[in-house]
């Protein structure tokens, strides 16, 4: 059996990477935002178009429930998000300082944290989790009195635990200590409430459980000066001036939007709001409990995470490399999965020796069939890799 | 990575001659019997017996020195002995080339 270009995986569970399909109106509002003329204020006097981004920033806020529409800011997705704000903070900075990251982080935390700390701007910790979770003792003991920012997943993309990212930004809030929380695995997943979110900042990203396309994503920023900008350029409003402007959210964003993508977004949540997002909750990790069932007693199967918060599930089989499992699963079962290191690489010193896992991941749109026959796949191939 | 598609599938015997060249791991007892092939710095190969299909790595490094390397594997496997001679040679030439690029 081949995966020939174009044709449709049967089994696509690489959901925590990019979630596929899209809702239909997903893809109906990107349609329909490209035929009509783009209008923005300031930008367009097209003014029987829908204004995309003041629409969706509506959406966002509504959506994870706080005041501040224009504290939205638009970006390519969550690395992007993530580089504007820890660059932006060291920016802001007047002398170096000290950092605190996870060991559970992606590479579009650890990449920018330790470039800057490669050129003395930052020194680092990083803070090892258990069993996949970072507790506010184990935060609390890398505390120094330097200490001026904390990076932290919200969500594990390999483990699928859920931090309490509230209380971690409660402790911060009274502590002088800015908060950049990834939100790239939670965003759409589990219901996130910005309103008890003290201070610090929260990034999503569309393409994943908000259902937008790839390209669109973006952040929310409590406190616009804590964060220096480090784009310049068009806003469509104050033109005159040569410095960039100072309110939200041109503050951060410069040039043209990416119309199309923030059209998904806004279809995206909306999408999500009308099914509602405790039964997408519900559903997804239902799924992800029904996949573990099918694996769980397997001896050839290594599982990292048998209960995690988020429906993403990392195993291994014995006997076989992960690449290897990935390549049989798709080609002779039409699985799509992901494998290797996810970008994550210190989590898997902690779990696998460094060499990485297999990571399914499932979408509200995966069915139980999809799961039991996923699940009899995995169990097949560990048979073969062991008999 | 390059995916190519064989005029005809992969036979038990070009497994047996990959082994001269490298590691291959064999799992005949999957849905499927796949098999991987590595060659250190050359190229890694992932099918499976009787597939027309065939998943072929490079180094980018060596990418110029090891591109045509997969179908001569195919070509002097359908050669016996004399292709297994043939192919060594081939090898040595390449592996020489490389050692001149390798950190000492």
């Amino acid at each position: 059996m081949r995966n020939d270009p174009g044709d449709p995986p049967h089994i696509y569970l690489n959901n925590a990477a990019t979630t596929w399909p899209k809702p239909p109106e997903v893809l109906d509002e990107v349609a329909r935002c490209l035929e009509a003329p783009f209008f923005e204020h300031g930008r367009s006097t097209a003014g029987s178009a829908i204004n995309y981004p003041s629409e969706t920033r509506e959406a966002l806020a509504r959506f994870f429930h706080t005041e501040n529409p224009d504290h939205f800011i638009f970006t390519q997705n969550a690395t992007d998000s993530l580089n504007l704000l820890i660059h932006g903070f060291v920016k802001k900075q007047k002398a170096p300082f000290h950092a605190i990251t996870t060991d559970l982080e992606h590479n579009s935390i650890l990449r920018p944290l330790n470039t800057l700390a490669g050129e003395g701007r930052l020194s680092l910790t990083t803070v090892a989790s258990e069993d996949g979770y970072v507790t506010l003792r184990e935060i609390k003991k890398a505390v120094r009195p330097e200490t001026r920012l904390i990076v932290m997943t919200h969500g594990s993309n390999v483990l699928g635990t859920l931090q309490d990212i509230r209380t971690v930004a409660d402790y911060c809030a009274g502590n002088d200590i800015f908060l950049i929380a990834d939100g790239a695995q939670t965003a759409g997943q589990v219901p996130v409430n910005l309103s008890a979110f003290s201070g610090g900042a929260f990034v999503f990203t569309g393409h994943k459980a908000l259902f937008g396309i790839p390209g669109i994503g973006g952040f929310f920023l409590e406190d616009p000066e804590a964060i220096a900008a480090v784009r310049q350029g068009g806003t469509g409003t104050d033109s005159r001036s040569l410095a960039q402007p100072e309110e939200m959210p041109q503050r951060f964003e410069a040039g043209t939007h990416n119309y199309p993508g923030i059209a998904s977004l806004l279809a995206g949540i909306r999408f999500i709001e009308r099914e509602g997002q405790d039964k997408i909750t519900t559903r997804i990790r239902d799924l992800a409990a029904l996949f573990i069932r099918e694996i769980a007693h397997d001896p050839n199967i290594i599982l990292y995470t048998p209960a995690p918060d988020l429906p993403v599930v990392s195993f291994n089989i014995r006997n076989l490399d992960n690449d290897e499992a990935g390549y049989i699963l798709t080609k002779a079962y039409n699985i799509i999965c992901r494998t290797g290191l996810h970008c994550a690489p210190l989590v898997h010193d902690r779990i696998d020796g460094g060499r990485g896992c297999i990571r399914v991941s499932f979408s509200y749109f995966n069915t139980p069939e999809e799961c039991r026959a996923a699940g009899e796949a995995v169990r097949g191939v560990a048979e073969g890799a062991n008999r | 990575m390059r995916e190519f598609l064989l005029e005809s599938p992969l036979t038990p015997e070009f497994i047996t001659f990959l082994k001269s060249f490298g590691t291959v791991k064999e799992y005949p007892h999957m849905k499927r019997p796949y098999f991987s092939f590595e060659q250190e710095h050359f190229i890694s190969i992932k099918g499976f017996v009787g597939d027309s299909s065939v998943e072929v790595r490079y180094r980018k490094d060596f990418f110029d020195l090891t591109s045509d390397y997969f179908h001569l594997l195919l070509f002097y496997a359908k050669q016996g002995e004399s292709g297994i001679h043939k192919m060594r040679e081939i090898t040595d030439s390449i592996r020489e080339k490389m050692k001149v690029r390798l950190p000492r």
